[in-house]
């Protein structure tokens, strides 16, 4: 059996109540303590200091009496002043450290409402932080009105999910905030719900950098400046917002974009610059297409983040500012990493909380709710409520969640689809006619050719006549050319290993003749890709 | 050896259980009902198990008092018990033979040393050998009949049936304080108890109150003495006063002495409570079982059924018919072969009947 051992410190004014009979009339928490119809105390710890020892050994024979199972070990100590914080705090600190706990067969409670409220505060803190494995325990006055005569003692359990009410509490404002994340779209994709909950989590308890990672349209920017409402909200920060693109940073001007410069740093710096980092001190800085930004910004970025200090552009006096950094992209970082394109350093430190935000198509089950939540925002924007005919809105969704909709604008493309429904529907509502449009556009505008069209479209009849071995191939190489902006930067990438062992890389020259060899060149390729995007 | 009242195998109802089921919320719904069930399945050697112990109650599950009773139990005849926690709600009991010997028991002041003697002085009754039992703890406890109950009013009666026991108070400890000792001496009863019938009083002998104050003034016990005496007529008063040490306390009893019966009434004093208050509260009780006809009043009433029981039957008429005696007769009626019935004779006077079942 388990044993309850509290460790206290005798009551010096509760507990002395002198030596008559009349003692038992007054309540003594530390007696009452004992005399608990629902609680043994095995053993009782009871600090006290020199001058209090006969009000222990009084105190120990009356506790014999009430409670014959409680062994009481009196512990000397010396307190010069129990109001001193830091004396008691030492003093307590030193108990937690050297007393022989044996957590495997012994249960521990502090009993706070004995010492001074320094004392009490020094328990809480010590018990709190797990120094002192222990729970509290308060005692009270017999409420008379009642019935009451010996007073209770309850026991305070500092793990909050324990109280119903509390973690009530928790659980509502936590489905609030998440809600709030969610922009109040009832979601229904496991995954991306649990995905919202634990950066609800994060966001809250950290101030570490986010890097948020999916398609252009899968809601990066969107959840980042949620998150930041939600600080601010809660009082976490108190400075901007400030959002920037690092595609559209180039140069010098990327330089002065985000660090700043000083007067007459450059040609036509006529007037010192703050810079996006400096506007985002005290807030978030949300950089959107991190990949982009050039290595020596990333240098830059990197001292930033981890010493919160850089030194503005031409300028010899480094300036502060403290901000979260989110940083989003569509790029695999990783790979960049490893081609050099992305300083790895960098990609560590922000690589921290990392969230992979699904694109639409993979969530077919939001599209609804996402509906929803566009025609409601329509309503707001326009001052137009516009609803669906019944058929029409089946047909929608019917189309809308197929896997013929690919969904390559992800939510972006979804939000612009139900506004351009919404603005041809006549008197407030939209028919399958509108709707029939609508996938009409929506198949126009994604006529990404499936693969094998890909080929047959190029090829024309020679299509068919490939083998698979050849196709796959051939199919790996135009892809590859599609991400690349001329043919030697797609030969580089085609033959970056064996290029190494070459004096003179001809990559350029081999991936030509491999494209002859289906009569195909540079610029038909990239006309081809041209339309395809 | 093992001198149970009756012997197990002959006992149980359906051969095929060997445990005893009860229901902790059942009835009276508290302390009593384990009591019982630890008293009955001592002598009976039949295991239990109590389920849903105080299960409607603010705090359920075992208390300290409740604790100590299966603790004692436990020690009196070597049992294996599961589940004796404190806010426990299920508790397994499996005896073993009762044996005679030398008992000591600290309880709390919370626990009373009455109760705990309940509920083993009946198995130590029928054990190997003589005992002596000790208890210390509280003697006077407002939810627990006062040691001087159990000695004018219970075993006077428990003689009659065949027992032997003598019961001393060696030290007054009153609630909360506690720290009084009870000793009681117990030879084995030789055969089978005596079936007792209580029918009627007889005839009055005498009226007697007690008051008692430790670390209370004298005073206080006089004022209550003069008002029992002026509500209930002159009477054979004492006034103990006890050492300061053993109290604070301050309990007035009044005992009405018949022929085949004394009963004893008890209330206790409080701060803030007029001593005249208490007085009148114990004369109110004791002048309702004088002008009644019934032979024993509530408290006695609880006490006698098991008794009755372990003799295979008996008789007595009471005023009260209280939770506790309907749950005692229910449990009884569980481990022993015996059935309880309780009429209406007289308007206010039930009759209790104890019988062994037809067979």
């Amino acid at each position: 059996m388990r044993k309850t051992v509290v460790i206290g410190f005798v009551g010096t004014v509760l507990d002395y109540v002198g030596k008559g009979a009349e003692r038992w009339s007054k309540w003594r928490p530390t007696v009452c303590l004992c005399q608990q119809e629902d609680q043994i105390v095995d053993r009782l710890v009871l600090l006290h200091d020199e001058r209090s020892r006969g009000l222990v050994s009084r105190i120990t024979l009356d506790i014999a009496q009430v409670s014959p199972e409680t062994t009481i070990e009196p512990r000397e100590v010396v307190l010069q002043n129990p109001w001193d914080f830091e004396e008691v705090y030492s003093l307590l600190h030193d108990f937690a450290a050297t007393y022989p706990f044996d957590l495997d067969n012994e249960d521990y409670l502090i009993h706070i409402t004995t010492g001074t409220h320094v004392a009490q505060i020094c328990w809480f803190l010590l018990a709190e932080s797990r120094y002192l494995p222990a729970r509290l325990i308060q005692t009270s006055p017999p409420v008379k009105r009642r019935g009451e005569t010996l007073g209770t003692a309850t026991i305070i359990d500092l793990d909050l999910s324990r109280y119903d009410k509390i973690a009530q509490r928790f659980a509502r404002e936590q489905a609030e905030t998440v809600s709030f994340l969610k922009s109040g779209i009832a979601t229904r994709n496991a995954a991306f719900n649990r995905m919202i909950e634990e950066i609800e989590r994060v966001a809250v308890r950290s101030k570490a950098p986010l890097l948020l990672i999916g398609p252009t349209g899968a809601g990066k920017s969107f959840l980042a400046r949620r998150l930041y409402e939600l600080k601010r909200q809660r009082r976490q920060l108190a400075g901007e917002f400030v959002e920037v693109n690092c595609a559209t940073l180039r140069g010098d001007a990327a330089m002065s974009a985000l660090f700043g410069h000083a007067k007459g740093a450059f040609t036509g710096a006529a007037n010192e610059r703050a810079g996006l980092l400096r506007a985002a001190d005290g807030g978030v800085l949300f950089l959107d297409e991190i990949g982009e930004l050039g290595l020596d910004e990333q240098a830059m970025l990197l001292k930033a983040i981890e010493e919160k200090r850089f030194f503005p552009f031409g300028s010899d006096r480094e300036a502060s500012s403290n901000f979260q950094l989110i940083a989003g992209t569509c790029r695999d970082l990783r790979q960049w990493v490893a081609e050099g394109k992305f300083r790895e350093d960098l990609f560590a430190r922000i690589n921290l909380w990392t969230y992979q935000l699904p694109g639409l198509a993979a969530r077919s089950e939001d599209i609804e709710p996402n509906i929803e939540f566009e025609l409601a925002r329509f309503a707001r924007e326009q001052g137009e409520q516009v609803r669906f005919n019944t058929e029409a809105r089946l047909r929608y969704l019917a189309f809308a969640t197929t896997t013929q909709a690919c969904w390559s604008g992800n939510f972006r493309e979804l939000s612009a689809s139900v506004s351009r429904m919404a603005t041809l529907a006549e008197s407030g509502r939209i028919t399958t006619a509108v709707v029939d449009d609508e996938i009409e556009r929506l198949q126009a505008n994604w006529r990404l050719p499936g693969k094998a069209d890909a080929l047959a479209e190029l090829l024309g009849d020679a299509a068919a006549e490939l083998d698979v071995f050849d196709r796959i191939q051939l199919e790996g190489v135009l892809s590859v050319c599609r991400e690349s902006t001329s043919l030697s930067d797609a030969g580089r990438k085609l033959f970056a290993c064996s290029r190494k062992d070459k004096k003179q890389p001809n990559d350029a020259d081999r991936l030509r003749k491999y494209l002859a060899r289906f009569g195909l060149d540079w610029q038909q390729v990239s006309v081809f890709n041209q339309k395809g995007k | 050896m093992n001198s149970r009242v009756i012997p197990p195998a002959q006992h149980q109802k359906e051969p095929e259980m060997n445990m005893i089921e009860l229901n902790g919320a059942h009835g009276e719904g508290g302390g009593q009902i384990l009591r019982t069930a630890l008293t009955l399945s001592m002598l009976t050697g039949i295991p239990f198990r109590i389920n849903r112990i105080r299960a409607k109650r603010a705090k359920p599950g075992l208390l300290r008092q409740h604790l100590t009773a299966v603790s004692a139990a436990a020690a009196v005849c070597g049992a294996n018990v599961d589940g004796a926690a404190l806010g426990s709600t299920a508790l397994t009991f499996t005896p073993g033979a009762i044996r005679g010997g030398d008992y000591r028991f600290a309880i709390g002041s919370a626990g009373s040393t009455t109760l705990v003697l309940q509920t083993i002085l009946p198995a130590l009754w029928f054990a190997d050998a003589a005992s002596t039992v000790h208890v210390s703890g509280g003697t006077h406890n407002p939810a627990a009949p006062p040691v001087d109950f159990l000695q004018q009013s219970w075993l006077p009666l428990m003689r009659r049936m065949r027992v032997q026991t003598e019961l001393e108070c060696l030290r007054h400890g009153f609630f909360p304080a506690g720290g009084g000792e009870v000793c009681a001496k117990v030879a084995p009863v030789s055969g089978k108890l005596q079936p007792l019938t209580l029918e009627s009083r007889g005839e009055w002998r005498a009226t007697r109150a007690v008051a008692i104050v430790a670390g209370v003034p004298g005073e206080v016990a006089k004022r209550e003495l003069e008002q029992v005496e002026s509500l209930l007529g002159p009477m054979d008063t004492e006034l103990r006063s006890l050492p300061a040490r053993e109290g604070p306390g301050n309990v007035v009893m009044v005992s009405l002495a018949y022929e085949h019966v004394c009963e004893t009434f008890v209330a206790f004093g409080e701060r803030s409570l007029a001593a005249e208050t208490v007085a009148q509260k114990v004369a109110g009780e004791a002048r309702r079982y004088r002008e009644g006809g019934a032979a024993v009043g509530e408290h006695l009433a609880d006490q006698l059924a098991l008794p009755l029981a372990l003799a295979g039957g008996g008789r007595f008429t009471t005023n009260r018919v209280s939770d506790h005696l309907r749950t005692n007769l229910d449990v009884i009626g569980q481990f022993l072969p015996v059935r309880g019935d309780i009429s209406e004779i007289t308007p206010g006077v039930w009759a209790v009947d104890v019988q062994p079942l037809a067979v």
